[in-house]
């Protein structure tokens, strides 16, 4: 191959692809609004409260970014709303552990960036991120759960809460609480848990009142 | 060694900015590794630390790749720049330029409500992932790489050879110019917005730069060993040719879990799996072309233009392609299987390459006719084992969170405050070791040709 040509191949080379991959973008872009919610004025404030603090340079979103703190990509289905608006404002007033500083962020703005959050977790994502193997298995080595053991995956308690290793940091691990806390303590707790603790963070949990009964029980075989 | 045209002499201030910068990234680099271990470690957050180290990093490698482009040129074309005054103004406004929009981000990490947006517009960061640079910086940046471009163009226009060599290093340079624009506008959606975002970063690193240094790897070749013109032409073009066939659609791969349509899964699958092969032939041509050499006067240059080739490769290549099918990706997507793909990508398609370029021309500029290269092998050693160690200890704290957190479903915080905490303290380590190469550099930047000539000019090959 003369000079030349190698010289042609690489040009016209280069064009052909771009021109492919500008058909794609063209085709992606008429398709991206129909994949996502719509955008409100308050998810839009919210992008703004996103940018305005930098938040990507600690965090990801939709698995792009800092890789410093957790992504935030399905944010408002693992944490409570009410937990995040206390926590963006002022996040050791949420949970004493957390490492995140106090940015300075206002009641209206923290509204708009959940807002925005909420929006990015309904993003058609093609199942990004994944479920994780061992949480989507369910019952453990062929074991049958129990009613409150059910109870505790449906409400999502794992998603703050830590037991035998498994589950989220942000509130108290659970993994010896039924040594710490009698049955009528945690039914009085899950139906309002700041009359028990003060400045809780954990909402109230929503459930009837048989359903509280056995995810009680479940809690004090934990010791 | 000599310059044949003074106006050669511009590269020295670029390189000299670059390598400043170089410091200062690596510096914030260990503060940043420290704040993993306590993450309210100094007075200033992480997200600006880090804001600081990655825009240092782009902006020394893009001021020592301007550099390396004035040297090139003139040379290429046979004759002076076009204008001397105007490169040197180019030069002055691109410091003042960064150095404002570097004292932005110290100010808004102390006092993030600074950067309360006007008129709809954040003033001093952007709040966006390597593209901080809030939209002022943006206009000053784009009218110094325009002026840039332009100064480079009319002075190939003086002469007209265009040779193989500086086209394609234009060509890059132009792609690189173009390619800034999708990121200077705003969009409602995160998803259009991190689409967009990634022409600018995807096709800056894996499409305008590696033609870049494409280029820069043959003119290199030429310098230390003689290669004939002809043949590293011929090849530079099958190379840089093959980086964009591969690498244009390879952008596919960060449209898989973004909002984008599915079609991107098998597009960016199978381009970009094929990205780390002209990465490949670039390795094969630098051995194949320096096999044969022998007297090469310049080896610390010679050195460092191999090393560039195989840490491009495998860096670039090999530790991106480990990750790229979506049926892996869905599992290491945003972990530090990225970070780590990150680092030692940077490491070996562009440190190394503008390091290469400052080894092969500086001599040049300051009339040297023989260094004592001991300094620049020390350095080099220092600085690429500790990044192969860094980069291990980080693809290891990916492997732990991509199977804890990913596939058991335990804790983001839990995995990285417990099971990672030895990487965390490994990587600082090592970080230091990578700060000990740098200022070994640093050191022989300054001092390379100001020092009395070694009395022998070269130690006898023991073999």
């Amino acid at each position: 191959m003369s000079n030349k040509a190698a010289r042609n191949l690489f040009i016209l080379g280069s064009l052909f692809f771009f021109a492919i991959f500008l058909g794609l973008t063209y085709d992606t872009m008429g398709k991206l609004d129909k994949r996502a919610p719509e955008i409100t004025e308050q998810v839009n404030a919210g992008k703004m409260v996103w940018h305005k603090y930098d938040c990507i340079g600690c965090h990801t979103i939709l698995g792009n970014g800092s890789y410093f703190a957790p992504d935030l990509t399905k944010a408002t289905e693992r944490k409570p709303k009410g937990y995040l608006k206390r926590f963006l404002m002022d996040p050791k007033s949420a949970n004493p552990n957390a490492s995140m500083p106090k940015l300075g962020i206002r009641d209206e703005e923290a509204d708009d960036l959940i807002a925005f959050l909420d929006w990015n977790s309904k993003v058609d994502t093609n199942g990004w991120p994944p479920k994780p193997i061992l949480a989507a298995a369910g019952g453990v080595a062929g074991k049958e759960l129990t009613e409150g053991q059910k109870l505790y995956q449906s409400l999502g308690c794992a998603a703050c809460h830590l037991i035998d290793g498994i589950g989220g940091t942000t509130g108290p691990e659970l993994t010896t609480v039924g040594a710490r806390r009698d049955r009528a303590w945690l039914i009085g707790h899950f139906k309002n848990p700041e009359e028990y603790v003060k400045n809780s963070a954990m909402p109230k949990v929503e459930a009837p009142e048989a359903d509280i009964e056995k995810l009680a029980d479940y809690m004090i075989t934990l010791k | 060694m000599s310059i044949k045209y003074q106006s050669q002499k511009i590269a020295e201030y670029f390189y000299t900015f670059a390598v400043v910068l170089f410091l200062v990234q690596v510096v914030v680099g260990i503060i940043a590794a420290l704040q993993f271990i306590w993450p309210s470690f100094f007075i200033l957050n992480f997200n600006t630390i880090r804001t600081l180290h990655i825009n240092a990093l782009v902006v020394w490698l893009l001021t020592g790749l301007m550099g390396a482009t004035y040297y090139v040129v003139p040379e290429e074309s046979e004759t002076e720049l076009w204008s001397l005054p105007l490169a040197k103004l180019q030069f002055w406004a691109t410091v003042v330029a960064i150095t404002a929009v570097v004292l932005g981000y110290i100010w808004m990490g102390l006092n993030p409500q600074a950067n309360s947006p006007i008129m709809g517009i954040t003033p001093l960061n952007e709040g966006r992932e390597y593209i901080e640079a809030p939209r002022w910086a943006d206009v000053l940046i784009v009218i110094s790489v325009l002026l840039f471009l332009f100064i480079n163009f009319m002075t190939m226009l003086k002469t007209k050879k265009w040779t193989g060599i500086q086209g394609t290093l234009i060509g890059g340079l132009t792609v690189l110019a173009l390619m800034y624009l999708p990121g200077m506008f705003y969009t409602k959606s995160m998803v259009k917005d991190q689409f967009w975002w990634w022409w600018v970063v995807h096709l800056w690193v894996e499409g305008a730069w590696e033609v870049i240094a494409g280029a820069l790897l043959a003119f290199m070749l030429m310098k230390v060993v003689g290669a004939r013109r002809e043949v590293v032409e011929k090849w530079m073009y099958i190379e840089v040719g093959f980086v964009m066939f591969t690498g244009i659609l390879g952008t596919g791969h960060h449209y898989y879990w973004i909002g984008t349509p599915g079609y991107w899964l098998w597009v960016g699958g199978i381009f970009s799996s094929l990205e780390p092969l002209p990465l490949l032939f670039m390795v094969w041509d630098a051995f194949r072309t320096t096999r044969e050499a022998r007297n090469v006067e310049n080896r610390a240059g010679l050195y460092y233009t191999v090393a560039h080739a195989i840490f491009n490769f495998v860096g670039a290549g090999l530790w991106g392609v480990i990750h790229t099918l979506p049926q892996i990706n869905k599992w290491t997507h945003g972990t530090q299987i990225t970070t780590a793909h990150g680092h030692l990508a940077f490491y070996g398609a562009y440190v190394l390459l503008v390091l290469a370029m400052i080894y092969i021309t500086l001599p040049a500029i300051r009339g040297v006719k023989a260094f004592n290269a001991s300094r620049a092998f020390q350095s080099f050693w220092w600085m690429t084992i500790s990044m192969v160690f860094i980069v291990l200890t980080i693809t290891g704290a990916g492997m732990v969170q991509v199977y804890m957190e990913r596939l058991m479903g335990l804790d983001y915080v839990a995995v990285k405050a417990n099971y990672n905490m030895w990487f965390w303290i490994l990587r600082a380590i090592f970080g230091v070791g990578f700060l000990i190469g740098v200022g070994i550099f640093v050191i022989d930047f300054f001092r390379l040709g100001k020092e009395p000539a070694p009395a022998v000019t070269a130690a006898p090959e023991r073999l």
